[in-house]
């Protein structure tokens, strides 16, 4: 077994497209994931039962049948209904689909990690619902919401590898270009194991700042290690 | 939309013993990813530094990089080295290779909910240290990891369905099968869909209930 770097050099361009695709079939997947999960999440804990028993079926459904499958079902189902999108549409549709019941789960459970007094506080204080939500809520959820969504970014990008499947050309598609020209499954392997390891460790360096910073205000007392510790709960 | 119940009932039997792999395959993999894990957490005892190096990369490594690519990687490159394996055991070692990382983590949190106390208690009674862990440690840890466990056990079923793509013929690839020989792929997906659904959902009343248990456990 050796390692042939030139297999690697020669390539590095078809690595450096397929990296391209993974982050913006990525990117949008995210966008359009957090803006479903918002309203998810928003939904699940609502009062009515007509916002709430959609919502939860769809958590579910999602969470309980594997990725492969509903990016299988996304891609055939899709053209019955008149919709001919290409693979990357589909695959970035099934990706933010996917993802959105994960970001649903976690802003949920971001929301309910404040305590309703809080909430009930500002309110009899004179402040509107939203502005509440904004001033009062958002910023003391952010201890729960950002590892949780962190590990929801990493996991989606992960998830993304799949789309080659349903012939998307992004990362693990690379891969398979290059094994197909240079049977060198090693070298081919590593290196697109190698970008993905990167891109989620860049991530989580990402994420951890974002949780440092919007965490600045828990550091005065307790200092920063059981501020963290109390974070997670 | 022409939707047929017939190309279901027709895929039915198949389908399920395809079902009957995946579960076989991911209960292979969670009970060799224990294995990995527990060989993990014993080498991660920070006693030799680069052990515990070792074992940390190993964990980020496998955490860090898509299932899809270790799959591959392993069917593709344990030929090459010259050990020639079936697929299906390729995809099990697999499967096994990236749950033990998860398992790691799953074991540090049973053993971390044990309080100190205990150890120190047990120890100045006058227990040994192997009957401390016999007595006091494992009933505990063994108790409060079986629920993480089940929900381990669950996402492998979910990730087993990337065989396919190395043709093991489980649950995802017999349905591949299926509509490669009749052009149905919205039924059969779903009905496939439809299977998955209730295996997890099942295992999710089981994980509920092991948890609550574990609750009678927790120190």
């Amino acid at each position: 077994m050796r390692f042939d770097l030139s297999v690697v050099m020669d390539n590095w361009h078809v690595f450096a497209r397929g990296l391209a695709v993974t982050v913006a079939c990525c990117a949008l997947a995210i966008a359009g994931g957090l803006a479903l999960g918002l309203v998810v999440a928003l939904s699940r804990i609502s009062r009515r039962t007509s916002l709430r028993a959609p919502a939860s079926l769809y958590v579910e459904i999602i969470r309980d049948t594997p990725f492969l499958v509903q990016a299988f079902l996304v891609y055939f189902l899709l053209p019955r209904f008149g919709l001919r999108l290409g693979a990357m549409t589909a695959g970035v549709l099934a990706l933010a689909v996917y993802a959105g019941a994960g970001f649903a789960e976690s802003i949920r459970g971001a929301i309910l990690s404040v305590p309703r007094g809080q909430m009930e506080a500002a309110r009899a204080t004179g402040m509107p619902r939203l502005l509440a939500m904004r001033r009062i809520v958002a910023p003391q959820m952010m201890g729960y919401l950002l590892p949780a969504l962190t590990n929801q970014l990493i996991g989606t990008i992960k998830e993304s590898s799949v789309l080659s499947i349903i012939t998307v050309p992004e990362l693990t598609m690379a891969s398979s270009i290059v094994l197909g020209q240079s049977f060198a499954a090693i070298e081919a392997y590593s290196v697109v194991a190698l970008l993905y390891w990167l891109l989620t460790i860049g991530v989580a360096l990402v994420m951890g700042a974002l949780e440092r910073r919007a965490l600045r205000h828990r550091r005065g007392l307790a200092g920063p290690p059981q501020a963290r510790a109390a974070g997670r709960e | 939309m022409d939707f047929q119940v017939r190309h279901v009932i027709e895929a039915l039997p198949f389908l399920l013993r395809g079902a009957l792999v995946t579960v076989e395959t991911s209960f292979l993999a969670v009970s060799l990813g224990l294995a990995v894990g527990i060989v993990l957490t014993v080498l991660r005892q920070p006693r030799i530094r680069a052990l515990e190096w070792c074992s940390q990369v190993y964990i980020s490594l496998m955490r860090g990089t898509p299932l899809f690519i270790q799959i591959l990687m392993v069917f593709y490159v344990l030929p090459a080295v010259g050990l020639d394996i079936p697929r299906f055991f390729a995809g099990v070692i697999a499967l096994s290779l990236n749950s033990g990382a998860y398992v790691t983590e799953i074991i540090r949190g049973g053993l971390s909910a044990i309080p100190r106390g205990q150890l120190d208690a047990a120890r100045a009674m006058g227990m040994s240290r192997s009957l401390v862990w016999r007595h006091v440690v494992l009933p505990q840890v063994l108790m409060l990891v079986l629920p993480p466990l089940a929900i381990e056990f669950t996402s492998l079923l979910k990730a087993s369905a990337l065989l396919s793509v190395i043709a093991v013929v489980e649950l995802t690839r017999t349905a591949q099968q299926i509509i490669a020989a009749t052009f149905r792929p919205i039924e059969l997906w779903l009905a496939t869909g439809a299977l998955y659904f209730v295996m997890c959902f099942l295992l999710g009343s089981v994980t509920r209930w092991l948890e609550r248990q574990a609750a009678l456990y927790r120190p």
